[in-house]
């Protein structure tokens, strides 16, 4: 079964037939589905009371009955190794929770009921998460962590859409200073590069950013469990670019702001990941990043073909030398307090 | 900063004193491979745990471990250029703590479960970084970070390439010698509870000097001394509630800022003034002080919301706000000789006076689903906005001293106001058509507008300009997985726009991208990556032309589990073609801008173990990473090293490190550089 999950749970045809029906409702569920939210929250407190509902059932004589959960002291038995090591994982709340409806069953929380494999020692009789088509691996996973602050990302995220599972990033039984996931600057940009080496080879260039010498690893600028700017962007102070971070003296507001840093922001310009050019400019010079908006061409009519900033702040004769390099006088690029023109 | 130096250093002495010394040190648990993970018992290894038993540590006491690394860097002369040495690679000489780091691991559970402290590039290093964290279960989760960023830039041809070939200008205009200091706290009490208030603290300072210009109206530029000095801290707290069903965070928080940016110049002969008379006068700067005083403040609010109604439907929602305010205090005082090209007056005195003040509501959000209707098949829909409005209002009163001694003022309102407004829609249908292939198709269509002033040299002067924005984009995908062995993941999106913001931005475009990585023995993991982007602004007066792709490979190979030897190499070409056409001054003829940037990167990093004596280990990598491009800007950057690691006894290694850097650029060649830098220092471990 690929879906849902628990193979406890076999879904019953009537709900099934309630699903395809919910199809051709799905524009008036949306609309709902803020109230439903609401119900659901009463639902979740009453149901959070309940005792544990992933209880293993009544054992069914037959030779083929389902697995059944034996527990992870069984599981303990084999793979003691483990099993020692996750008990300083931050997973082991699930082995003493009650609340989470796993108690004294963690192992099999994510490998499901362990019964079969218990008796045969079979890697055949036990699920393992890592070796599963990644949308389930993240269903399994959600079955704790759906309801969490990176579950509102990772719908938009690239990572679920190209099926980058949780246990790509996260190591579920390690235990130690990395934990669950790399934290060391190093140890993340490490985890990164490993599927985005093109990224990672811009950080060899001269001017970059800072994170092959561990001063910044990747997650200070990307959430990795998605968001809703492109490249997966973190925010600052709310919903701004996450560059503000570290770059406040850019952030503003302006009493005149330069219109592509609100509009399509800081890689306008400049190529965060790293650049042959000074100041990480997309640019050899200065002038050709001004001058590919700033091209002195009559504005057009408006509507179609009509672009912003074509119409420069002022005129030079671009033969000289003193006028190639815009930031010179127009030094106030990104926005200026007190003269429309950036010069103060 | 000494202080916290010597704190870290000796936090992990006080430690050990705490705990007795081990005899023999008992092994790390070992992270099961996966194969091992499913082994039975017959198959497992020796088990680590049966060492840990055997801890001599008595029960209840902290459990210590980490290493500290510090040693003694030296750095060659340079060779070339220091300036560019200090803009790019900024290494200097001196006893450096290169890194700290300890976990202390408390059995009892008295203040804390487990802290974890670390520490890297102390000793006036260009980037220094500390983080601590502590968390005690189910009580609070903190974390502390700090980094101390040097920024130098100080590039000869950056202020102007052509104007004296043999370095630059005089005074390179725009250079900086700036510190960054980021600080960040946060505590999360009650982690892992359904509800879980959270507090945190960010400060982000920069001070420093360099070099910048003063401008007066068009007829003169100088370059003057200038003193930089912002911060801004951000206060937020919240809380999370987290149910069966239901998740919602709320945050609240608010910024404030400053900036107290000072421009003076003190020099009585000026690099910049005006040796060809102007009006038949000379032009010069006598004193100047330019002084910013910028306070700002700002809340926000933030709501994040994820909800399963039902077990095939997956709801999230987040709406976010913001309103940053600035109040601009600015203040100028200048004498010399000047020019007021508006007005054809020579003047011998300027005094502004500007109050102002910016405002920028912003609003952002989104709503989306993911319902599961058949068993293979998922519908991914999303809507998002931004909407971002900024005013600024305000008021410059210039005098202007005349040479009779009479003077002459002038009132100009401070005025602006820009809008922008992004709107998106996005559908995508996933469907797992095996076990192992899932493919996806969808559609995004973004929408928007925006205003902004329009140019002074506009025909509508004075008013707004417009901009709009509409874009169709397709998109599609497919992702292949045969178990741990092979993967591959293919994107596309094509997109047609008839309207857009400006004319560099995606138009009509085709963006792709594909991944694989194969196991292709247990001990050789390789991986490629390639990506294409393709956008086109047919449209009348714009033609933009760009293309950029990338090629990249790369090869892990840890033969015999990497006990012996382990390589990693990487290989990355890309090139880049970016052509538009512009109109240039004075005569506004047609030119041409062509960017061009083909580049070779490659990494190359061996780790080898050498012989064991005594029961050691020693260890030595071979490797470093170069750059060589053409194109507009030619250059080439080499950066190979050596590493060794030598232990002295079981818990002391001694630890050498050679780095070479070579840097050069084939049009300004006054910018290359070369420096051999060597460091040795010790590894304590425990």
């Amino acid at each position: 079964m690929l879906w849902p999950l628990p193979a406890t749970k076999p879904v019953p045809a009537a709900l099934r037939k309630r699903r395809r029906s919910a199809v051709a409702l799905l524009p008036a569920v949306v609309l709902v589905a803020a109230l439903f939210s609401s119900a659901a929250l009463y639902g979740a407190q009453a149901q959070a009371s309940k005792p544990a509902e992933a209880k293993p059932a009544e054992a069914p004589p037959a030779e083929n009955k389902p697995a059944t959960y034996v527990g992870s002291e069984t599981c303990q038995a084999c793979h003691e190794d483990i099993f020692k090591a996750f008990q300083k994982n931050p997973h082991w709340v699930v082995q003493t929770d009650k609340r989470r409806g796993f108690e004294n069953n963690a192992c099999e929380s994510c490998h499901g009921p362990g019964s079969k494999h218990a008796e045969s020692a079979s890697a055949a009789d036990i699920r393992n998460p890592e070796k599963l088509p990644p949308a389930q691996t993240d269903r399994t996973c959600l079955k704790c962590h759906l309801n969490q602050p990176t579950h509102v990302g990772r719908l938009q995220s690239s990572h679920a859409k190209n099926q980058v599972s949780c246990t790509a990033c996260h190591a579920i039984h390690r235990n130690g200073p990395n934990g669950l996931v790399a934290r060391k600057a190093p140890a993340i940009n490490e985890l990164c590069a490993s599927c985005h080496t093109s990224q990672w080879v811009r950080f060899q260039l001269p001017y970059k950013h800072r994170l092959p010498e561990g001063a910044m690893s990747c997650v200070d600028c990307h959430n990795p469990h998605g968001g809703f700017r492109p490249g997966q962007m973190q925010y600052f102070a709310g919903n701004e670019p996450g560059c503000f971070k570290c770059h406040g003296d850019k952030r503003g507001p302006f009493t005149y702001e330069h219109a592509p840093v609100r509009f399509e922001g800081c890689m306008t310009c400049h190529e965060p990941h790293g650049s042959a050019n000074p100041r990480m400019l997309a640019r050899q010079e200065v002038r050709y990043v001004c001058l590919e908006c700033h091209a002195n061409l009559p504005l057009s009519t408006a509507g179609a073909g009509t672009v912003l900033g074509v119409v420069p702040p002022a005129f030079h004769d671009l033969r000289s030398p003193r006028f190639r390099n815009c930031t010179i006088c127009h030094q106030k690029v990104h926005g200026s307090y007190v003269d429309r023109m950036f010069l103060k | 900063m000494r202080a916290l130096l010597v704190l870290f250093l000796s936090l992990p002495l006080v430690g050990q004193q705490a705990a007795p010394k081990p005899e023999a040190q008992p092994a790390p648990a070992a992270q099961p491979k996966p194969e091992e993970k499913a082994a039975p018992a017959e198959a497992k290894p020796a088990a680590p745990s049966e060492q840990q038993a055997a801890s001599p540590v008595p029960a209840g006491e902290p459990v210590i471990s980490g290493s500290v690394d510090f040693g003694y860097r030296w750095v060659s002369n340079v060779g070339g250029s220091l300036d560019a040495y200090r803009s790019i690679v900024n290494l200097g000489e001196g006893p450096k703590l290169t890194g700290l780091d300890f976990t202390v691991q408390d059995p009892k559970h008295r203040l804390f479960d487990r802290l974890d402290v670390r520490g890297y590039n102390w000793g006036d290093d260009p980037y220094t970084t500390a983080h601590i964290s502590a968390r005690k279960r189910s009580l609070y989760d903190f974390n502390f970070d700090y980094r101390n960023l040097a920024y130098f830039n100080y590039l000869p041809s950056f202020a102007d390439p052509l104007l004296d070939t043999s370095k630059g200008i005089f005074l390179n205009e725009r250079s900086y010698d700036l510190r960054r200091k980021m600080s960040d706290f946060e505590l999360d009490l009650l982690p892992g509870n359904w509800i879980t208030p959270y507090l945190a603290y960010s400060r982000d300072a920069g001070s420093g000097h360099g070099v910048t210009t003063f401008v007066l109206d068009a007829t003169n530029e100088y370059p003057v001394p200038d003193l930089l000095r912002d911060e801004t801290n951000t206060y937020r707290g919240g809380v999370r509630v987290e149910l069966r069903r239901f998740h919602a965070t709320l945050e609240e928080g608010g910024t404030t800022f400053k900036d107290d940016q000072q421009v003076y110049n003190n020099l009585t002969q000026n690099y910049g003034n005006r040796t060809t008379p102007y009006a038949g006068q000379q032009l010069y700067l006598g004193s100047l002080l330019q002084a910013y005083g910028i306070r700002g403040d700002g809340t926000y609010s933030k709501v994040l919301v994820t909800a399963n109604p039902f077990a095939w439907m997956d709801v999230y929602g987040q709406f976010l706000y913001s309103q940053p305010n600035n109040d601009v205090h600015y203040n100028q005082y200048n004498t010399g000789n000047f020019a007021l090209l508006s007005s054809l007056l020579l003047y011998n005195g300027q005094q502004d006076l500007a109050t102002a003040t910016a405002k920028m509501p912003h609003t952002a959000g989104s709503l989306g689903f993911e319902v599961r209707p058949l068993r293979r098949v998922r519908v991914i829909e999303s809507w998002s906005t931004d909407r971002l409005h900024s005013a600024g209002i305000g008021q410059l009163a210039e005098q202007f001293l005349l040479p009779n001694s009479a003077s002459l003022s002038q009132v100009a309102p401070l005025s602006s106001r820009l809008v922008m407004n992004y709107n998106q829609q996005q559908v995508d249908v996933l469907v797992d058509v095996t076990s192992r292939l899932t493919l996806r198709g969808g559609h995004r269509y973004v929408w928007g507008d925006g205003q902004d002033l329009a140019p002074v040299l506009s025909p509508n002067a004075g008013g707004l300009e417009s901009g709009e924005l509409r874009r169709q984009v397709g998109l599609a995908g497919a992702s292949f997985h045969s178990g741990q062995k092979f993967s591959f993941n293919v994107d596309f999106e094509g997109a047609s726009s008839d309207r857009d913001y400006f004319r560099i931005s995606l138009y009509d475009y085709q963006r792709a991208r594909a991944r694989a990585r194969y196991q292709a023995f247990g001990t050789l993991a390789l991986s490629a990556d390639f990506s294409i982007l393709n956008n086109q602004n047919p449209s009348q007066g714009i033609h933009y032309d760009f293309l950029s792709r990338q090629n990249s490979v790369s090869a892990l190979w840890t033969p015999a589990g990497g006990k012996r030897v382990t390589v990693l190499a990487e290989y990355s070409r890309s090139t880049l073609r970016s052509d538009i056409n512009y109109l240039a001054g004075p005569y506004f003829a047609t030119e041409s801008s062509f960017y061009r940037d083909n580049s070779h990167a490659g990494t190359v990093l061996a780790d080898f173990a050498l012989p064991a004596y005594a029961g050691m280990i020693p260890k030595i990598s071979l490797g470093g990473s170069y750059m060589v491009s053409s194109g507009s800007r030619p250059t080439s950057y080499y950066q190979p090293l050596a590493k060794l690691a030598l232990p002295l006894c079981k818990n002391l290694f001694w630890t050498a490190e050679w780095r070479y850097y070579g840097f050069g650029e084939a049009y300004y060649l006054y910018e290359g550089f070369r420096a051999h830098i060597f460091m040795t220092g010790l590894r304590l471990t425990k």
